[in-house]
């Protein structure tokens, strides 16, 4: 029933007064012959209400003349209505056609890149290896081949493991995933020796197969041979094994970082101005003069792509420039001051190089204090493993 | 005589296959939801219509419905829908 309510709503639908004595007999015939009427409302002795579709309202004027009633449409409702409602705004009409076909030859194209899963290579370099196997931006959907592509990187670049397009849209996705470098092992069965990777001071030799050539306290430089692969015997002679242990020796890690006793300070003053320009496809259009009314400033550009739904990019950008005005500040740091401050960059710098906090063993901050400048050196004495395998070379 | 025994085999027949008793007879089924709505199927005609005062005629007689705001919300050929304050239901049945 509710059904054929909302396909009356659709096809359009009058409600009208009935005017007569015989209302009741125009309703009977009404239904004998068909005719969907609802929401029927008697409102006093002679009138009633009733809705009804546009097809039956043609057929009730001779049941309203057999019955002596009269018909008024009190209003129209339903879409056909509604569009007849905006049939003279031929111009509206027109441009929404064209707003349509425009954004239907749009989305034929893809306006958007988006690589997700690279760590190490750059953005950049996988967009142009995409460029050139042909996927790049305003490029024609139904030319890409997807599976073309992915297998001429894939053959070209060996740092890369599986690589995935996906179009949606008038967005690309592109997912990647790298290669880890293998490292290089060397087998169980050829010589080696044991080398150090860094200088340091040996605290502890554990040498599980092979000569240990150093001792504890010993001094070693990069590359010095920690633990011999060979084994000498009083009746076998020299005897070259596959040399395995652990080398533990006291690593110093160095920063040394200055710091000016009288800094000049860019310091924002809070003020800004905002330059904005729109980029089609690679058409710019500046909406402002190129000189800014600052002196010093420092500027910021923010790019935003256009986009209708979650996926459907446009081939416009909107890019923004806000330029902060800047002022020179100079700033006299006291002696004190300039310590702290250099050994609190110093630490931070060293603490992203060296492996692991806990090892740890002791701290030198050195200062060398100048009219100028005060020079702050901090050394972190770490325990660290230092060994690591070689090939004997003959 | 042969018309009565035909009826009853029919209606045995009927009983026997579960045929719902609105579908295969003139019978009025009359449903009322609250006191608010009304769904009467299989009926022929509406005698009087007024805003306080329905008078519907079935195959086995006459319904009488007494209220408030009566208004037929929804009509076909074959079952009518009224909502409104109803207040008192009663038949006359013809002999």
């Amino acid at each position: 029933m509710y059904i054929r309510i909302l396909l009356n709503y659709i096809l359009g639908y009058v409600n009208i007064r009935i005017e007569g004595y015989f209302v009741e007999k125009f309703i009977n015939i009404c239904i004998s012959k068909g005719i969907f009427l609802w929401n029927i409302k008697r409102e006093k002795q002679a009138t009633a209400y009733a809705n009804i579709g546009i097809k039956d309202f043609k057929k009730i004027s001779k049941i309203a003349k057999n019955t002596k009633c009269r018909i008024n449409i009190q209003s129209k409702k339903g879409l056909p209505f509604i569009f007849n409602k905006y049939r003279k705004r031929k111009v509206f009409a027109i441009l929404l056609i064209a707003v349509i076909i425009f954004i239907i030859c749009l989305s034929n194209f893809v306006w958007n890149i988006d690589i997700t899963g690279n760590v190490a290579i750059s953005k950049e370099e996988i967009l142009n290896s995409l460029e050139e196997n042909g996927l790049k931006i305003g490029m024609f959907k139904s030319k890409i081949d997807t599976k073309q592509i992915v297998n001429n990187i894939r053959l070209k670049r060996n740092d890369l493991a599986w690589i995935g397009i996906k179009v949606e849209g008038t967005n690309a996705i592109v997912k990647v995933v790298e290669a880890d470098k293998k490292p290089e092992i060397i087998n169980e069965e050829e010589y080696c020796n044991i080398v150090a990777t860094k200088e340091g001071i040996i605290v502890k030799v554990n040498a599980l197969n092979g000569t240990p050539l150093v001792k504890e306290g010993d001094t070693i430089k990069k590359g010095s041979i920690l633990i011999g692969g060979f084994l000498e015997g009083k009746y076998t002679g020299t005897r070259y094994v596959h040399a395995n242990g652990s080398v533990y020796a006291k690593v110093w890690y160095t920063q040394k970082e200055k710091i000016e006793l009288k800094q000049s300070n860019k310091v924002q003053t809070g003020l800004s101005e905002n330059k904005y320009s729109v980029k089609i496809n690679n058409f710019q259009i500046n909406f402002y003069k190129t000189l800014s009314k600052f002196e010093n400033y420092d500027t910021i550009e923010e790019i935003k792509k256009m986009k209708i739904f979650s996926n459907f990019y446009l081939p416009i950008e909107i890019i923004k420039n806000t330029n902060y005005e800047q002022t020179l500040e100079n700033k006299e740091y006291s002696i004190e001051e300039a310590k702290t401050i250099g050994e609190e960059k110093a630490k931070q710098a060293l603490e992203n190089t060296v492996p692991n906090k806990e090892d740890i063993l002791n701290t030198y901050i050195n200062y060398n204090e100048t009219p100028e400048a005060v020079e702050v050196e901090v050394i972190y004495e770490i325990l660290e493993e230092i060994g690591a395998k070689e090939k004997i070379v003959f | 005589m042969k018309k009565r025994n035909n009826r009853k085999i029919q209606t045995r027949l009927e009983r026997a296959l579960e045929i719902p008793k609105e579908i295969s007879s003139n019978e009025p089924k009359i449903t009322i939801m609250g006191f608010n709505e009304m769904l009467i199927e299989n009926y022929k005609g509406i005698l009087e219509y007024q805003e306080f005062y329905i008078r519907i005629s079935t195959h086995i007689g006459i319904l009488n419905i007494n209220g408030f705001n009566l208004n037929l919300t929804e009509m076909t050929s074959d079952d009518i829908l009224i909502t409104g304050k109803i207040e008192t239901i009663d038949f006359e049945e013809i002999q």
